[in-house]
């Protein structure tokens, strides 16, 4: 699994500005090397000599690229005894811009008389990179990281970054130009992974390490990368201990300032049971989200059932949130310090065409948006209320272009009074 | 342009419907209906759920560890090893080892696999070839090597995959299984999946339509009629290759002979008029999005040089047949049509007749996105086993080039697949041979399974 780490690029969500989606196209300059290698495997077919040049385009390149291709290739054939001429030549050079899923394909039909030969030179594809438009409280999001594998869950520090993926679990620390991958260890789970892997993570009590929940796995390892030709400090066992719900400063169900409110989670299935620790005091039903709520009397649970309800424990009594109707199963609080101070931050429901992110406060018992829906460009696989709860991190799947691979995003989403 | 871009449209809702925003439930039972045998190879959708390979195929085409978890070739590509994937169990719960393997693999294709030789050593598998096998890891992706092993139940085998077979599989025609608890993958999102072979397309589309199936099958030359009735059609790349296996043997010997059918054919006729202009006319055995270079092949009909070719000999009645429905007969007889323009007779005989047959209208499924390991499997799947070692793109159509030249296969037409499927199918996604996926589905409407 390839992780690319990825310049940091934000978004800014508004209401009034759509920002038009940008294509970066590869500059001319891009095509010197492949033009004067596909000019190398035609002069070595053709020799010193005229040849009537035609250019076509079969790929996506833009029309405007096309000129300062042609004047390329015929400067470097010229360099190599090789001069454009009129149709009347006997020698004619049929150059095809082509592409697969690959890459760009530049193919030249060399043909002398009644013979064809072929050349090709094989070109890299330019990268894209598209932004999203977005509207808005304002909600932002920052992309921390760029995959081409699931990310299942992640932590972040000012120098270093933890990644859960469905097998392994990856440590970046903070380069110049994004984060860079230093260590890589395997979960090694004994047991089949679940159709719809999750995770959980947490700074170790000292803050110097992490601990990661998997389904039917607990890992804990350091912060801190390897010195050199040391293995990294990450270890694995199995285990069904509950996972961490929320970086809990105050437990709703105990009171427990120091207390980490956790929740068992069905190794089996994508969901927790409903049995917290401590315990809730109630029954609750199996659900597949938590979010720790500040509430007139302290704090709530609000909890995404596994039905798509959402309900809110507090006072030690469930009830249930109307206005969620819009919601995904995913959820996070987000204490911005605009507004109430705290919302809850949900991904959309699927009904809509793409996948949103957009803030919601629950005064009483009925969420009310407080900010525009922000549009995904792509599907929300798992949210979750960064360590200093200022942040919520949301993991983005990016559904590939045909026979490409799915990319995935862990995106920071902050929230700005307006 | 149109066609691809209305197959881009389906693959584009194909996209939206498996980035499912609300987490899958568990429970359910997937009703799924085909014209073909559930069970039998190729394209027996159980057996992919009842069965896997050392290998698999993620959606991009690209090969991914299965049952094998790493493997490494020495010797020049001659012999390779595939270390297994430890713990995991078959459905019986008999443990899977080496020695199943190699039994399985053995029982697979007998003499004609792409090995010599495969032995178990330990927990890994051995395999040795008389010639190099570069693209092995991905040819046993390929359903044939599916991994099972014989049992006493009632259903007679058992594998790894995520569902297992329940009760006798009887006359082929209905397959049902039930959820792996304990695959190795994971427990699939269904409890059941049901599917109906032997059922007529026309069958299975009023069965949708009245809420007795859930997926059915959506032929090429049927797409836009399953759009006109509103059907939610989803639809792999062109992945189908329609071609002409040609005899080497009696009148077809001739290679000149090969080379004036292969000009007589209208492709454009073949694609407008029988597939519904659904497919990509092709006379190339990888399609252009895999290579780059198929205009390099034309495709256009020439009759005047196929006549010249011909250079006057007019050989016997050719027997021409078509494997397959409605569609592929109708392609014959008008393929037949064709080449009777060029100077030749031909008689569309029965596929299953014990005659000799010259030339044989055939489907390939091209598996893999990886243009080498395709192009192979496309020709095994012939009966011209070639090893593909072309590294360059310079080189691979060198080598494309020498196989169509000898116009023992004629490309005529890539298309896809396509299927349509209910409202309460969530998250199914294509294979990269346009199979779908079914051990990611889940269903919208069923009660959420609290019970583990």
């Amino acid at each position: 699994m390839i992780m690319t780490p990825m310049k940091l690029c934000c978004m800014l969500a508004t209401i009034a500005f759509a920002l038009p989606a940008q294509q970066a196209a590869a500059a001319p300059a891009a095509w010197s090397q492949p033009a004067a290698a596909l000019a190398d495997q035609i002069a070595a077919i053709l020799g010193p000599g005229q040849a009537h040049l035609t250019l076509r385009n079969l790929s996506k390149l833009p029309a405007d690229d096309i000129p300062a291709i042609r004047r390329l290739l015929e400067d470097d054939l010229k360099a190599r005894g090789v001069q454009a001429s009129g149709a009347e030549s006997a020698n004619t050079v049929r150059i095809t811009l082509s592409e697969n899923l690959r890459g760009r394909l530049w193919v030249a039909e060399v043909m002398e008389g009644s013979e064809t030969r072929v050349a090709m030179v094989r070109v890299d594809a330019a990268g894209m990179e598209q932004q999203v438009p977005a509207s808005g409280l304002v909600l932002r999001t920052q992309t921390l990281l760029t995959t081409t594998g699931p990310v299942l869950a992640a932590l972040e520090t000012a120098d270093a970054l933890v990644a859960v993926e469905p097998e392994e679990i990856v440590l970046f620390t903070r380069a110049a130009d994004g984060w860079k991958e230093q260590a890589r260890a395997a979960i090694g789970q004994r047991k089949g992974l679940t159709q719809d892997p999750r995770s959980a993570i947490v700074f170790t009590h000292d803050g110097q390490g992490f601990e990661a929940s998997l389904a039917g796995m607990a890992c804990a390892g350091s912060l801190q990368p390897p010195q050199s030709g040391a293995p990294w400090p990450m270890h694995c066992r199995a285990s069904d201990d509950p996972w961490p719900l929320a970086p809990s400063q105050t437990s709703p169900t105990s009171g427990d300032s120091n207390a980490t409110l956790r929740a068992f989670y069905n190794a089996a299935r994508n969901y927790f049971t409903g049995v917290l620790n401590p315990s809730a005091g109630v029954d609750l039903p199996p659900f597949f989200t938590a979010a720790l709520l500040p509430r007139p009397d302290g704090a709530g649970l609000l909890l995404g059932g596994i039905n798509g309800k959402v309900q809110l424990i507090e006072t030690s009594a469930l009830k249930p949130v109307t206005g969620t109707r819009d919601w995904g199963s995913d959820f996070a609080a987000l204490h911005s310090g605009c507004g109430a101070g705290t919302q809850i931050i949900a991904s959309g429901s699927g009904e809509a065409l793409s996948d949103s992110l957009r803030a919601y406060e629950i005064p009483a018992l009925e969420a009310i948006p407080s900010s525009t829906p922000l549009t995904v460009d792509g599907a929300v696989t798992a949210l979750w209320t960064a360590p200093d709860g200022k942040s919520v991190l949301a993991v983005v799947r990016h559904a590939a272009a045909q026979n490409q691979a799915d990319t995935y995003e862990v995106d920071r989403v902050t929230a700005s009074c307006n | 342009m149109l066609r691809q871009a209305a197959i881009s449209i389906l693959v584009a809702a194909l996209a939206l419907s498996a980035s499912a925003r609300t987490r899958p439930h568990y429970g359910g039972t997937l009703r799924v209906e085909v014209e073909g045998d559930p069970w039998q190879r190729p394209g027996g959708m159980a057996r992919r759920l009842v069965m896997d390979g050392l290998t698999t195929l993620d959606p991009d085409g690209a090969v991914q560890p299965a049952l094998a978890i790493r493997w490494a070739s020495e010797n020049d590509d001659h012999r390779w090893q595939f270390w297994l994937r430890p713990g995991v169990r078959f459905q019986n719960d008999a443990a899977l080892t080496g020695a199943a393997v190699e039994a399985s693999l053995t029982a697979s294709c007998g003499a004609s696999c792409p090995w010599s030789v495969v032995h178990a050593v330990g927990a890994s598998l051995v395999f040795t070839g008389d010639s190099p096998m570069p693209n092995l890891p991905a040819l046993l992706a390929d359903d044939l090597y599916l991994i099972g092993t014989p049992t006493d139940s009632p259903a007679g085998l058992t594998g790894t995959g995520p569902f297992a077979l329940s009760g006798d599989l009887g006359n082929h025609n209905h397959a049902r299984v039930l959820a792996n608890e304990n695959c190795w993958r994971g427990r699939p999102f269904l409890d059941a999946i049901e599917i109906t072979g032997s059922r007529s397309v026309r069958d299975q589309w009023l069965d949708l339509s009245v809420g007795r199936a859930d997926l059915v099958e959506v032929p090429a030359e049927q797409m836009r009629q399953a759009r006109d009735q509103r059907l939610t059609v989803i639809a792999s790349p062109p992945v189908s290759l329609l071609a002409l296996s040609l005899s080497d043997s009696g009148a077809l010997a001739n290679p000149n002979l090969r080379a004036a059918l292969a000009l007589a054919v209208d492709r454009t006729a073949l694609s407008n008029v029988i597939f519904q202009k659904q497919g990509e006319i092709t006379a190339s055995l990888l399609p252009a999005s895999l290579t780059g270079y198929a205009f390099l092949f034309p495709a256009d009909r020439d009759l005047d040089k196929a006549h010249e070719l011909r250079g006057g000999v007019t050989p016997p009645t050719l027997t021409l047949a078509a494997e397959g429905g409605a569609a592929m007969q109708l392609a014959a007889q008008r393929i037949a049509l064709n080449l009777h323009d060029a100077g030749f007779s031909v008689q569309v005989v029965n596929a299953a007749a014990p005659q000799h047959i010259d030339l044989t209208l055939r489907r390939f499924t091209l598996e893999s996105s990886q243009p080498q390991a395709g192009m192979e499997s496309i020709l095994r799947a012939a009966g011209l086993a070639v090893s593909i070692r072309a590294q360059t793109p310079a080189e691979l159509y060198k080598t494309e080039r020498e196989i169509v030249d000898a116009h023992l296969l004629i490309p005529l037409l890539y298309l896809p697949r396509a299927f349509a499927v209910s409202g309460r199918v969530r998250d199914l996604r294509l294979g990269a041979d346009g199979t779908p996926l079914l051990d990611g589905v889940s269903l919208s409407d069923v009660q959420p399974d609290a019970a583990p």
